[in-house]
């Protein structure tokens, strides 16, 4: 009887194993029949240990219809991590919260005009005592513990939870095709609605926001994207998580993708004991 | 399952979820406590904190006060085991356990001499010299499993340390740095921004020169020949054979040591280091020279 059963779980075959697959879906049509198609294979300074680099398409710009330039690796420790849902969520509140002044104010019993004077005696009128008429109890009066204005909910958020925070949310975008990785943001005319075709075409978006390396974009696309609001164009420095998230698809450059890579795995990687300490006003 | 499978498959099922966006992300449940006042049965009444008096108004009595009894502090008899301990210099340890994980781990260069700068550097060992701490006590915690050859400075060591090092063929000494020294040592750039010169190290005090002259120690101050026959007598004590460093290929960074008067390896008081241009300024007035040569 057991070895009956034995024999049963071993037909099963339960692998726990999932395929590996790369993650950006693919129109067959795009890939160039000729051997044209660029392979780069990279050399990493922290090379993944125990998972396979993603490879992405690199795409165009410069056409409506979309052209397969090549393949790219993504290191898994950045771009296909854990997606915590609630590091993102976090990362979000800070976002929205260290920039945050509530001008809320309310006057107190002793800012509200009047009040001076004891309203009634104290005794032998069959009254309530009372010594203002400003006192939270009175209509009119000041408020209690009400809000003052001037109040920051400035905080900072730990370190690794920021890094983090960008880890997820690209490793999510990467995983539900909502980034792409562009070879330059050359584009043929500085029209708006090319932008908005080429958009259209490639089935991304609506919003888009792209990432570049450098300061400075080239003129057709800056024009074009300027135009757009929800279109907008970023330096690798600026990315975080709250724009990410904002914007239903992500494009990155070439190089834009190897600098975040860069910039995560060395903070990955390094002693990070002074960047763990705790905030000072005065450190930057 | 392993975590590689874990990630795998969290990244396949979103590909079948909708896009993440700002208004379907949420916090993991339970993780925020938002702090409430209990009302009625939920701990209300008091809310926890008794019936009057300093448990309700927080107005506790000073530790040690008995309520006008006299209290045991001053009943005992005083013992002064502890007097004075918080003028006396502290060396926070390191052991040679830890010295020897972050030769491994690259944290710390051996192809050059290493001192509590380089020390710090690592982000594993830190002091504060305005706690009276004088830097670094090396004890012997894994001096058997000990095995690099290196030329360290710290500001104290045991018997047992020094044979541990010299064993392999390193080299020990113990110097003093006063505090001031010592916080240059500890963030070098804060004070390079500053723009002053770099002092002269001060001696050491009355107490420290008996330790800091003794050739047992490997104190910086202590004759060089007796030395050189400590290192012979305790190898002897120990029963090791002396590696011979004159014949080592390492010679040049076993032999460096630092000047009684010097800060930094390879800069020199009264240099200014000018981090933005990025060049150093040496002193040529006479005045300053004689100031800075003594």
């Amino acid at each position: 009887m057991v070895t009956l059963l034995i024999n049963a779980i071993k037909r099963l075959q339960v692998s726990t194993l999932l395929p590996i697959r790369t993650y950006v879906s693919v129109n067959p049509q795009s890939i160039p029949l000729d051997n044209s198609l660029v392979v780069t294979k990279k050399e990493w300074k922290f090379p993944p240990a125990y998972t396979k680099p993603r490879e992405v398409w690199i795409e165009n710009l410069d056409t409506l219809e979309e052209k397969k330039l090549g393949l790219f690796e993504l290191h898994p420790s950045v771009y296909a991590t854990t997606p915590r849902i609630d590091i993102i969520h976090r990362n979000v509140v800070w976002q929205r919260k260290y920039r945050w002044v509530s001008w809320a104010h309310t006057k107190t019993r002793a800012e509200v005009r009047g009040g001076g004077k004891k309203p009634w005696p104290q005794k032998g009128l069959g009254r309530a005592r009372h010594g203002s008429i400003r006192s939270p109890l009175f209509r009119g009066g000041g408020v209690a513990h009400g809000p003052r204005s001037g109040k920051t909910h400035f905080f900072m958020l730990p370190f690794h939870l920021r890094i983090q925070g960008l880890t997820s949310t690209l490793s999510t975008k990467l995983a539900q095709d909502d980034l792409h990785i562009v070879k330059d943001l050359e584009l043929p005319s500085d029209e708006p609605d090319f932008l908005l075709d080429l958009i259209e075409s490639r089935n991304w978006g609506p919003s888009v926001l792209i990432v570049d390396d450098s300061d400075l974009a080239p003129r057709n696309i800056t024009a074009a994207a300027d135009a757009i609001a929800h279109v907008n164009i970023m330096p690798v420095y600026g990315l975080n998580v709250y724009s990410m998230l904002k914007h239903d698809t992500l494009i990155l450059t070439l190089s834009a993708a190897a600098k975040i890579e860069e910039r995560i795995l060395q903070h990955l990687h390094s002693i990070t004991t002074d960047k763990e300490a705790s905030f000072k006003l005065n450190q930057v | 399952m392993g975590s590689r499978q874990v990630i795998e498959k969290s990244l396949t099922l979103l590909r079948s979820l909708p896009r993440v966006s700002l208004n379907n992300i949420r916090d993991n449940p339970g993780s925020k406590r938002t702090q409430k006042r209990g009302r009625a049965q939920h701990g209300g009444d008091k809310h926890g904190c008794g019936n009057k008096g300093s448990g309700q108004r927080q107005n506790f009595m000073r530790i040690g006060y008995e309520t006008g009894t006299n209290p045991f502090y001053l009943r005992v008899p005083q013992e002064h085991y502890y007097k004075g301990h918080h003028y006396r210099r502290q060396y926070p340890p390191l052991s040679l356990r830890i010295l020897q994980e972050m030769i491994d781990t690259d944290r710390v260069d051996v192809t050059a001499p290493i001192d509590i700068a380089s020390i710090v550097k690592t982000g594993l060992y830190n002091f504060f010299p305005d706690q009276k701490h004088f830097g670094i006590n090396l004890t012997d915690e894994g001096a058997d499993t000990f095995e690099a050859k290196i030329n360290i400075e710290v500001q104290w060591a045991s018997e047992l340390v020094i044979a541990a090092i010299e064993k392999k063929g390193g080299v020990i000494s113990t110097a003093y740095y006063d505090p001031h020294s010592l916080f240059l040592l500890k963030n070098p750039k804060i004070f390079f921004e500053s723009g002053q010169a770099i002092p002269r190290r001060m001696i050491p005090p009355q107490d420290a020169i008996e330790y800091y002259t003794s050739a047992e120690n490997r104190g910086y101050l202590a004759d060089p020949d007796q030395i050189s026959q400590a290192r012979i007598k305790l190898a002897q004590k120990y029963g090791y054979q002396l590696p011979i460093i004159e014949n080592d290929s390492d010679y040049n960074i076993l032999s460096e040591r630092k000047d009684p008067r010097q800060i930094f390896y390879g800069l020199e008081p009264g240099w200014v280091i000018n981090l933005k241009d990025e060049c150093i300024l040496k002193p040529k007035d006479e005045e300053l020279l004689r100031f800075y040569s003594l």
